[in-house]
């Protein structure tokens, strides 16, 4: 609810900055204040997307219209920020302390997740199965062998993932799947905990804790496969594949290489049920087997 | 069955006996109503003429139970003249807000069956097919939804901006829609479009090979216009965290530049509010970069120094290549087209001219040019590009074709203003292998046998 005081605490807010001189207010910093970790120490990623140069200005409307845009929009109060401010970023900023274990995971697993995942996180029911796939080996070498071979029939969660914040932001902000938001962060942790003892990451015993979570990113099967692609992120990059733009007696490589079996051929429906019924073409008769008429014939 | 006169290839069938039991109900449903109205005000003549007019479209086919008239006297959808033609039409505002056809039923977004498990965590497919120009009808923009979709109170819906900036602040709809707007023209592509065909030809009409595709004009006020506003330190920014207001919140990063270029926080959308199903009422418009970090119900903008690794950053929207590693941030949806008209699925009705139409687009500005080749790729000619072409834009491509009725391979193959010429298959398969689901934009091959049939193939 936004009140008048509100709004107008907002607005002597922003005259206070203003008098400030441009003060940078960092609100994450403001967070950790209030019960948010200290980020947690990690090599620098060797995927960082961002360049090493920046721009060296500050954002600073015209005088005439700052001024008129004072008054558009509100400060954000702090209870506000922290409400919303949920997202835990790849150094672990934003992750709230706390704690669970695999035992705790497995009683919320049963009765939040199991539903969906099945009791193991094996089930493909609804979802993409969470675990199988990785070895003990993948551990030590944290790159998932399956991955590369394509054996296991799935791509789970745990052959993909190379980082423990991502799992520990998306459970707490969008899980379980009918209720999302609602764990509290111990039984995250405790979630957590159990995936990963399921993957046979961490033992039975095993407490995972803001405290030991940067260590524990570190036994991810797949901590090491994903790679930066430059090409593919920024406008100005060219690209992976070259292909002349050649215009006449272009080499081919002859014959069709795929076609649609006619099996899949209705496996979308009647495509003639599905288009136009009027107009260049008609949709075909998919639930019909192909036609061997000549054209305009039928 | 009477032999009927055959005016030209086309005519041999009328459309109504083609159209499924659905729809012909449909159809009569709405003839109906419409005579209801056209009795209660009193146009008795409107009756008569409805008593032809129920044959309607399907004198043709079945045989007009009005006045009969020889066929050999000609076409009796010209000489029976129908109740549109001899009664009185419905009023103005019978529809406050207007609805296609109801002929045009056919045309619907539709899920293609074993993508997805679960309804709210899916997509349903444009169809591309059945549409003109660039601009997608807001009803048949494609649909790609995480954890359900919402039609959420504008009144009760906030924007907040905070991490690097002068000052965390609030914005309604109210203080969003006072700021300076664009209106810009942009395709939105999901990054895992033509995702089934990295193998092999698995689906049948251009409409699941290429319908996770949309254009719209998006209104909005410029992203660098708030992150002005907010005092952002650009100084320190490398990055923007998005993050939505439903159930999965869902979370991407858009690096800094990008943010200050061309991002909008809109909330138009072809002229009208977004549709609940692409984020009403606010969303991020990300141009020439993959649908999922376009935040629907975009609530929280946060300006940081580092990338974020959020779910979609991490677990998905990464693109496994052959040695098991994957690439993480591929966002730009890169030059691409394909011939909507003929595609896969459409049977042709005669040889001879066909005006072969079709969509090209690039996530690095404009497309340049089109090339067509009706002999798989060996000999290819430019197609003309319809107007306006828009930098990270859907844009229309005509060629004239005449079918001699022999077999034939159609490819369409786009050039963007960088130069880039879009792939075939197997120069993509070369380098990233069949498995990376994401960012295929490889050309489409559409072949047409004797009998007319288009059918999803790949040719090299």
């Amino acid at each position: 609810m936004v009140t008048v005081d509100c709004i107008n605490a907002g607005r002597r807010a922003w005259r206070v900055a203003a008098a400030l001189a441009m003060v940078t207010v960092d609100i994450a910093a403001l967070s950790a204040s209030a019960a948010i970790a200290q980020p947690a120490q990690r090599a620098a990623p060797s995927a960082s997307p961002m360049p090493s140069t920046s721009p060296s200005q500050t954002s600073t409307p015209s005088a005439a219209t700052s001024a008129a845009f004072a008054r558009v929009g509100r400060a954000a109060t702090p209870a506000e920020v922290r409400a919303w401010d949920i997202d835990v970023r790849g150094d672990f900023a934003g992750l709230p302390r706390g704690a669970g274990n695999v035992a705790l995971g497995g009683r919320i697993w049963e009765a939040r997740c199991a539903a969906c995942h099945g009791v193991f996180g094996e089930s493909n029911e609804v979802f993409t199965p969470l675990v199988g796939g990785t070895t003990k080996q993948d551990i030590e070498t944290g790159r998932v062998k399956s991955l590369v071979s394509g054996g296991h029939p799935h791509r789970t969660t745990l052959m993909r993932a190379s980082r423990l914040s991502t799992l520990w932001d998306y459970v707490h902000r969008a899980m379980p799947w009918n209720a999302p938001k609602s764990l509290a962060p111990d039984e995250v942790y405790g979630v957590l905990a159990y995936l990963l003892n399921l993957g046979e990451i961490v033992p039975d015993d095993f407490t995972l804790s803001d405290r030991n979570i940067a260590e524990t990113e570190r036994r991810l099967p797949n901590r090491h496969g994903k790679v930066f692609f430059r090409d593919l992120w920024e406008v100005a990059g060219k690209g992976d594949v070259a292909n002349p733009a050649c215009m006449r007696d272009c080499p081919v490589e002859g014959q069709l290489a795929a076609s649609l079996p006619d099996a899949a051929r209705n496996a979308n429906g009647n495509i003639a049920e599905q288009v136009r019924p009027f107009g260049p073409a008609r949709g075909t008769d998919t639930s019909a087997p192909p036609r061997t008429e000549p054209v305009g014939t039928r | 069955m009477r032999e009927l006169p055959r005016f030209s290839g086309r005519i041999a069938k009328a459309p109504e006996g083609h159209l499924d039991p659905v729809l012909l109900e449909t159809a009569r449903v709405a003839r109906r109503r419409f005579m209801g109205r056209a009795l209660a005000l009193g146009a008795g003549a409107a009756a008569t003429g409805l008593a032809n007019a129920q044959g309607g479209g399907s004198t043709a086919a079945a045989g007009p139970p009005g006045k009969p008239s020889s066929s050999a006297d000609g076409d009796p959808a010209i000489l029976n003249l129908p109740a549109h033609t001899t009664g009185l039409g419905q009023p103005v505002a019978a529809t406050g807000y207007g609805a296609p056809s109801t002929w045009e039923r056919n045309i619907q977004r539709r899920q293609s069956p074993g993508l997805t498990q679960v309804a709210q965590a899916s997509v349903s497919f444009c169809p591309l097919q059945s549409l003109f120009g660039i601009i997608t009808p807001s009803g048949l923009h494609f649909e790609r939804h995480h954890q359900g979709w919402w039609d959420i109170d504008p009144a009760q819906h906030r924007l907040m901006v905070n991490g690097l900036v002068r000052e965390a602040r609030v914005f309604t709809m109210d203080d969003l829609m006072r700021l300076p707007s664009v209106s810009r023209v942009h395709f939105i592509e999901c990054g895992a479009n033509s995702a089934m065909e990295w193998g092999r030809s698995t689906v049948p009409s251009v409409q699941y090979t290429h319908g996770m595709l949309s254009c719209a004009e998006f209104t909005g006020v410029k992203l660098s216009t708030l992150l002005d506003l907010c005092g952002a330190d650009l100084r320190r920014a490398r990055t923007v965290l998005a993050e939505g207001a439903d159930g999965s919140s869902m979370t991407r990063t858009i690096a800094i530049e990008r943010a200050l270029d061309d991002v909008i926080v809109a909330w138009g959308m072809n002229g009208e509010m977004l549709r609940p199903e692409n984020g009403y009422p606010l969303r991020l418009v990300v141009p020439g970069v993959q649908g999922v970090s376009w935040v629907k119900y975009l609530r929280r903008l946060e300006v940081g120094d580092q990338p974020y690794y959020t779910k979609d950053e991490e677990l998905h929207y990464v693109d496994l290549m052959p040695d098991g590693t994957s690439r993480q941030f591929t966002s730009i949806q890169e030059c691409k087209s394909v011939i909507t008209t003929p595609s896969g699925a459409q049977t042709l009705l005669d040889t001879g001219y066909y005006n072969v139409t079709g969509l090209a687009w690039s996530g690095r500005g404009k497309v340049r040019r089109v090339d067509v080749s009706v002999d798989s790729g060996r000999n290819w000619r430019t197609a003309r590009l319809e107007g306006p072409v828009l930098s990270k834009a859907l844009t229309r491509f005509n060629i004239d074709w005449v079918w001699d009725g022999t077999p034939a391979v159609l490819q369409s193959r786009a050039i963007d203003e960088t130069g880039y010429v879009q792939p075939k298959i197997n120069q993509l398969r070369a380098v990233r292998g069949t498995r990376s689901i994401y960012h295929n934009n490889a050309i489409q091959s559409w072949r047409v046998a004797e009998t007319g049939e288009v059918t999803n193939v790949q040719a090299f």
